[in-house]
C-alpha cells in the first residue's frame, strides 16, 4: 500500500503543479463566468414575473433546479471532454516514454500502480468540481441556499467524475498513443449515457429494469435532486471497481505478454 | 546471486532467446555481450521481472523472479535502454520518488539520494528539470535511479550508449567504483567497455550463449597463435615464398600495399626472431614489426559472426 501512496503523491503533484491543469481550470471558470450569471439573471427575472407567466413548472421556481442543476449538466458535459485530457497521460505517456519500465521493475504490485493513479486522477477531478462549486458558493452571498441538496448534487457529479476517471484510466492503459487514449476515453464517457436508451426498446419488464439500473442518468438524477439511494452508490462504485480491475489486468498483462 | 536456467522467450514465431543458462556470483561484474538483436535486453528484462519468459526460470538472491517478484525487485536496480526519467520532474525530486518506490525507509531517503547524486556527479543539476538536461545527464540520472536504493544487484542495459567519450569514461569509472558493493550485469555491444569494467563475459548470439568465461581466458583462448604486422621499405611481390622455410608460419597475407604484410604463426618468440632476421638478411628494409594480440574483439567476431577479424586490428 505504501506504493499506492508514493504513486498517488507523485501523480497528484504532477496534476496540481502542472500549468496545463490550471489552464483547464481557468477555461472552465471562463465558461461558468459567462453562463452562470446569465442563468442567475434569467432565474431572477422569472421570479419577479412569475405571476404573469402561465405554465411555468413549479420546480423551476427553486434555485436548485433553476440554476444549479443546469450548471451541473454543463459541468458534466465539460467533464466528459476534460477528464480524458487529464487521464490520457497516466499510462499511455508512461508507456511511450518508457518510464513505465521503472514502475514495472519497482517493488510495487499492479494494483498499487492502478490505485495510485486512479485516486490521483479522481483528486484532479475534485479540483475541477471545486472550481465549479465556487459559483453556487458565491451565490450564497445573494440568496439563502439549501446546502444539503446542493452538496449532495455536487457529490453526485464528483462520483460521475470518478466513473469517468476509472473508464478513462482503463482507456489510457490500452494504448501508448495519447491521442488514441483520448478518443477512446470520450467514446467510453459518452456511451455510458446511451446505455439507458436500451430501456425504451426492450419489451420485458426485467430487461427494462436492467437497462434502467445500468443508466448513469437514472442514478445521477436522484443524486442531483438531493436524494442518496444506496443502489445508485452501489452502481457508481461497481463501475469504478470494474474499470480499475480491468486496468489492473492490462498492467499485469504486460508482465507476461 | 543470479541463477538463470533454460530461459526461453518467444515473440510470436520469433525466438528471442533460446535455453539460456548461466549464474552470476555475489560481487561479480559480468559483461553481457552480443551483437544488436542477440537477446541481451530480453534476458535483462526477464531477470528484472519486467516480463515473463516462455519457458525456464530465473532467480535473484534465492527468490524466483515470478513466484516472488516483489522481493526480487527490492534487490534490483535497473537501467533500461532508455533511461526511465520523467521530463517534468526535478532531478532530486525524481530520485526521491524512485527511492520511495523502491521502499527505502522514509528517514533514509535523503541520505540515499545524496549518495546517488554524489556518485553520479549530479550535484550541479540536482535542482533542474530533467526536461532541460542533455542526453548524457539524463543517462546519468538513469544510473542514479538504478543505484539510489543501494540494491544488491545492478542491471545496466547499454549504460554508455549515446554519450560523448568523456562521459563514457566517467560512467566506466563509476561502474568500477561500484564494483564490490554490488553484483553488476552490464549489457553492451561495445567491447572496450567490457574489457575496461568486467571480470567475466557472457557472449550471446541469436539467443544462445556462445561463450562464458573470464576475459583473460577468452582473450588468450588461442594461446600460441599470434599474428605479426610487418612494414617494409621496399615492395616485396611474394613474401610467402621468402618465409616458406619457416615451418611455424601458417599464412602470409598482403596488407594495404606490397610494403605491408601480416603473418600468422604458431609458435613463440624464437619464431618471431627467425622471421625478422630472415627479412633483414633479404634486405627488404624492415621498418616495423608489431605483434597483434588476438584480443577480445577477434574472439567476439569469431564467435558471433563465425569469421576472423580482418587484419586483427590493434
Amino acid at each position: 500500500m505504501s506504493g499506492t501512496l508514493t504513486i498517488l503523491k507523485k501523480e497528484l503533484k504532477g496534476f496540481y503543479f502542472n500549468p496545463t491543469f490550471w489552464v483547464i481550470c481557468f477555461l472552465i471558470s471562463v465558461i461558468f463566468s459567462w453562463v452562470f450569471p446569465i442563468q442567475l439573471n434569467l432565474f431572477s427575472q422569472l421570479l419577479t414575473n412569475y405571476v404573469m407567466q402561465q405554465g411555468v413548472p413549479s420546480n423551476q421556481l427553486n434555485i436548485h433546479y433553476g440554476v444549479f442543476l443546469r450548471q451541473l449538466s454543463y459541468l458534466n458535459l465539460l467533464l466528459i471532454f476534460v477528464v480524458p485530457a487529464l487521464t490520457m497521460k497516466l499510462f499511455a505517456e508512461e508507456k511511450k516514454l518508457r518510464t513505465f519500465d521503472l514502475l514495472l521493475t519497482s517493488p510495487v504490485t499492479s494494483l498499487d500502480i492502478v490505485l495510485g493513479k486512479y485516486f490521483a486522477a479522481w483528486g484532479a477531478v475534485f479540483g475541477l468540481v471545486f472550481v465549479a462549486f465556487l459559483y453556487p458558493l458565491s451565490t450564497s452571498l445573494l440568496a439563502t441556499l439549501n446546502w444539503t441538496p446542493l452538496l449532495i448534487a455536487f457529490a453526485g457529479i464528483f462520483l460521475v467524475g470518478g466513473v469517468y476517471a476509472a473508464m478513462d484510466l482503463f482507456a489510457s492503459s490500452l494504448t501508448e498513443n495519447t491521442i488514441a487514449a483520448y478518443i477512446i476515453s470520450i467514446m467510453f464517457n459518452l456511451s455510458i449515457w446511451f446505455i439507458g436508451i436500451g430501456a425504451e426498446v426492450v419489451d420485458s419488464e426485467a430487461g427494462r429494469k436492467i437497462f434502467e439500473h445500468m443508466s448513469l442518468s437514472t442514478h445521477l438524477s436522484a443524486l442531483v435532486e438531493g436524494t442518496i439511494r444506496t443502489n445508485g452508490l452501489v452502481f457508481f462504485f461497481s463501475v469504478i471497481v470494474l474499470f480499475c480491475f480491468l486496468a489492473e489486468r492490462v498492467v499485469e498483462s504486460s508482465r507476461w505478454r | 546471486m543470479i541463477q538463470v536456467s533454460d530461459l526461453t522467450k518467444d515473440y510470436g514465431p520469433r525466438r528471442a532467446i533460446d535455453k539460456l543458462s548461466f549464474s552470476v556470483n555475489k560481487g561479480d561484474v559480468v559483461g553481457f555481450l552480443g551483437p544488436n538483436g542477440a537477446g541481451k535486453s530480453t534476458t535483462m528484462k526477464i531477470i528484472t521481472g519486467f516480463m515473463a519468459p516462455s519457458h525456464g526460470t530465473a532467480s535473484v538472491a534465492g527468490f524466483d523472479v515470478f513466484e516472488n517478484p516483489i522481493e526480487v525487485k527490492k534487490r534490483i536496480g535497473y537501467l533500461p535502454e532508455t533511461p526511465p526519467v520523467y521530463a517534468d520532474m526535478y532531478v532530486r525530486e525524481y530520485l526521491r520518488y524512485v527511492a520511495a518506490l523502491k521502499q527505502v525507509p522514509k528517514d533514509k531517503i535523503e541520505k540515499y539520494v545524496d549518495h546517488a547524486i554524489e556518485k553520479t556527479n549530479l550535484g550541479e543539476v540536482q535542482k533542474r528539470l530533467i526536461h532541460h538536461l542533455s542526453k548524457g545527464f539524463k543517462q546519468r540520472v538513469g544510473i542514479a535511479q538504478a543505484i539510489v536504493s543501494d540494491p544488491e544487484v545492478l542491471i545496466l542495459d547499454e549504460p554508455t550508449v549515446g554519450l560523448d567519450p568523456k562521459q563514457v569514461a566517467e560512467i566506466r569509472d563509476l561502474i568500477k567504483a561500484l564494483k564490490g558493493q554490488h553484483t553488476i550485469i552490464l549489457s553492451t555491444h561495445i567491447l572496450p567497455e567490457v574489457e575496461a569494467t568486467c571480470e567475466k563475459v557472457i557472449i550471446i548470439n541469436k539467443g544462445r550463449i556462445v561463450a562464458e568465461d573470464s576475459i583473460h581466458s577468452l582473450a588468450t583462448m588461442e594461446k600460441g597463435h599470434q599474428r605479426l604486422h610487418v612494414r617494409l621499405r621496399k615492395d616485396v611481390s611474394d613474401l610467402k615464398s621468402v618465409l616458406a622455410g619457416v615451418s611455424a608460419v601458417t599464412s602470409v597475407t598482403l596488407g594495404a600495399s606490397q610494403k605491408e604484410w601480416s603473418i600468422d604463426l604458431a609458435g613463440g618468440e624464437d619464431v618471431v626472431e627467425s622471421i625478422s632476421s630472415l627479412i633483414v638478411t633479404q634486405g627488404f628494409g624492415l621498418l616495423e614489426l608489431t605483434p597483434a594480440k588476438r584480443d577480445l574483439e577477434d574472439v567476439f567476431l569469431k564467435l558471433t559472426y563465425g569469421q576472423e577479424s580482418k587484419g586483427g586490428a590493434v
